[in-house]
């Protein structure tokens, strides 16, 4: 019998002793658990489409150098935490000075604090499911710990730019662990941007918790380069009447994962996720999420698009898990797909799991393709087939891009994707 | 200006045009009428350039310029507009968006400087009121969830945007009430010029009460069975097409 492949030992050894003992504990004890962990296969359930798109050569088990360039792409109108392969960059960072806020990076945490974060890192994910948030369990060098006080309203939003520097071939591990208190209000922008070429893979973890009545914006920006494998998980937790509002917005490359798990636990919680993804020549984009509704009176909404060009694959599964005493719930979830060339492929996937008698759940999946008929009264216009497919394509997602509630980070995503796009449909004038 | 001989184009293997021949000059304004199904649409969407419909023999030039050898993009920019009978919707694509982008590539395509947003903005709320368009529509998504008489109103608003030399009104009339007629026909009107040639296609004369024509032709069976001027239009008002010996599926209409 073929045994299963197994994670190299080489990915087990981080490289900086830098963090407090009770953290460095905590990645002594994930590391021991990923001894002999079998990488996914075709036959995994939750890695079927993905797995053959895994590359982990023994040199990617590196952790790649703390420091080097940034060049971040957005010109931010907020407050900013600059992390470049995984370790926070102080002098690139524009703190907040706000009172009801406390941003410290994992290395500056007293060991008291430190014990507390160790106790809760990684409690807001179905550890089943995300296999390689263990192993950023076991090698993350650093890490930003965000605490909202209760009441406090965050006036602008907070961007914290992951940059990895891939001049060499390594990985590294961004982790994020944010507490909303009570009525506090916050809007994250992450954003995923690379320098370099060599083959590198980027395991991040961000984990949101929101108190009662807590609400939380999220935007998350995938623009990392051709030589990135992202593998990505965040985790939410919601008490009683938060509200998570998250929008993804991703670029394909040869491996981009991400794992979204939302836990309404509190009841009169809202969550609403949006997504778009877009993907072209061989590139591949897996989306997994899943909510559980474990309270009842809890509403989600889930809007996700892929558009898929060239030979690309795009993947979406969207889980939505309503528990026995979960009554009352809503939950609406939809999907639609764009194909823009007979090679390329996108897979769907609702999966629903009810075990309430008093819910509201819709689900919807299309795929398609671009309107002959619309493009031919917008070339009957003079408008250029390129740029008509250009129009037609982005109309598909102009819907999610414009609630992207922060204006620069609307603006740098329609840029990206018109350029996206222009670069898609280049063969046609 | 426009010079169609003997066209002939087909869909799916099926004949629709049999040879058609027509002669539009700079100024002129002529009307096609016919039945249903005797080749009206198909004929605006052949001059347009839509592929569906495939040309099997013939000749059409705009002013001396084979129109059947370029594509539907430069058909336009040298001046061809059709305003659809059914204006597609396109959510996603803003109004304004849609018009600068086309107003821009004719722009581009004769050499002139493009409109910014400001400017285009001035342009297309002037001709927005020439229409009795809000200009909130400028904002929606490209005819999206306007009625029936919004959409022509729309398309009416393209053409005067656009400037084509030959105007291809396919069933302008159509769906609208008498309030929206002439508001549409003072359009059409509008651009009537020297140096322009409109083509109506229409069903029922009604039109022709608000845009006198030079011209009446009458379609049937792919063909042109018979031409004359104003009057023939109200000789077949009177009559029916059952007077040429035309059946008319949709005399109920």
């Amino acid at each position: 019998m073929k045994t299963a492949p197994m994670l190299s030992s080489a990915f087990l050894h981080p490289a900086g002793q830098t963090l407090p003992e009770p953290l460095l504990a905590l990645r002594r004890e994930r590391a021991g658990r990923l001894v002999d962990m079998p990488l996914p296969t075709r036959k995994t359930e939750n890695w079927k489409y993905s797995s053959r798109h895994l590359k982990l050569a023994d040199d990617m088990a590196i952790s790649l150098p703390v420091g080097g360039k940034t060049g971040h792409s957005l010109a931010v109108p907020g407050y900013k935490v600059v992390f470049v392969n995984g370790v926070m960059i102080p002098e690139a960072s524009e703190f907040p000075d706000f009172d009801g806020l406390s941003i410290r990076s994992f290395n500056d945490l007293p060991e008291e604090d430190a014990g507390k974060l160790a106790d809760r890192l990684g409690s807001t994910l179905d550890p089943k499911q995300v296999q390689f948030a263990h192993l950023n369990g076991a090698r993350f060098e650093d890490g930003l710990l965000i605490q909202l006080k209760p009441g406090a309203v965050l006036d602008q939003p907070l961007f914290v730019i992951h940059e990895t520097v891939g001049d060499a071939s390594g990985s590294a591990y961004p982790r994020v662990f944010v507490d909303a208190g009570a009525n506090s209000q916050m809007t994250l922008v992450e954003e995923y941007i690379s320098d370099g070429d060599a083959p590198v893979l980027v395991d991040t973890v961000t984990e949101f918790n929101l108190a009662d009545g807590a609400n939380l914006t999220s935007i998350r920006l995938n623009m990392e380069g051709e030589n990135v494998q992202h593998i990505g998980a965040t985790g939410v937790v919601q008490q009683r009447n938060s509200r998570f509002e998250s929008h993804c917005v991703g670029f394909g490359g040869p491996l981009r994962r991400h794992d979204l798990q939302v836990r309404l636990e509190g009841e009169g919680a809202e969550t609403k996720l949006n997504g778009v993804v877009v993907t072209q020549g061989k590139q591949h984009y897996d989306n997994h999420t899943s909510i559980d509704h474990v309270a009842a009176h809890c509403n989600s909404e889930e809007t996700y698009r892929n558009i898929a060009a060239d030979e690309s694959h795009a993947v979406f599964n969207g889980r939505i898990h309503i528990h026995q005493d979960a009554q009352q719930s809503n939950a609406d979830m939809n999907n639609k797909n764009l194909l823009l060339s007979s090679k390329a492929e996108i897979d769907t996937k609702p999966e629903l799991e009810i075990y309430a008698d008093d819910v509201k759940c819709a689900h919807g999946a299309t795929i398609g393709q671009l309107d002959r008929i619309a493009l031919f009264y917008l070339v009957s216009r003079g408008i250029g087939r390129r740029q008509a497919n250009v129009l037609l394509t982005m109309a598909f997602i102009n819907e999610l891009v414009e609630q992207i509630p922060v204006e620069a980070v609307r603006e740098t995503a329609q840029t990206r994707l018109n350029e996206f796009f222009e670069q898609t449909f280049i063969e046609e004038n | 200006m426009l010079s169609i001989k003997n066209l002939h184009a087909s869909v799916e293997g099926e004949e629709i045009l049999k040879g058609i021949n027509l002669e539009i000059k700079a100024g002129e304004v002529h009307a096609i009428m016919g039945p249903n199904g005797s080749g009206k649409s198909t004929l605006s969407q052949v001059l347009a350039g839509n592929e569906t419909f495939e040309v099997t023999e013939g000749e059409v030039t705009l002013n001396g310029e084979n129109l059947l050898e370029q594509e539907t993009e430069e058909r336009a920019r040298e001046g061809v507009f059709l305003a659809f009978q059914y204006p597609v919707e396109i959510p996603g694509v803003s109004n304004l968006q849609f018009l600068r982008t086309a107003v821009n590539a004719k722009r581009k395509h004769r050499g002139e400087e493009e409109l910014n947003a400001a400017e285009f903005m001035k342009l297309a709320k002037d001709v927005s009121r020439q229409v009795d368009l809000d200009p909130s529509f400028l904002k929606r998504g490209v005819n999206e969830g306007f009625s029936g008489g919004e959409k022509k109103r729309n398309e009416i608003l393209q053409a005067l945007l656009l400037e084509p030399k030959l105007a291809i009104l396919d069933e302008t009339d159509s769906g609208l009430d008498i309030d929206a007629l002439k508001v549409v026909s003072d359009g059409v009107n509008a651009l009537r010029s020297e140096d322009r040639a409109i083509l109506m296609v229409t069903h029922y004369q009604r039109l022709l009460n608000h845009i006198v024509p030079d011209y009446v032709h009458v379609l049937a069976g792919g063909r042109i069975i018979k031409s004359g001027g104003r009057e023939l239009a109200l000789e077949l008002e009177e009559k029916g097409y059952g007077w040429l010996g035309v059946k008319d599926d949709d005399a109920s209409n």
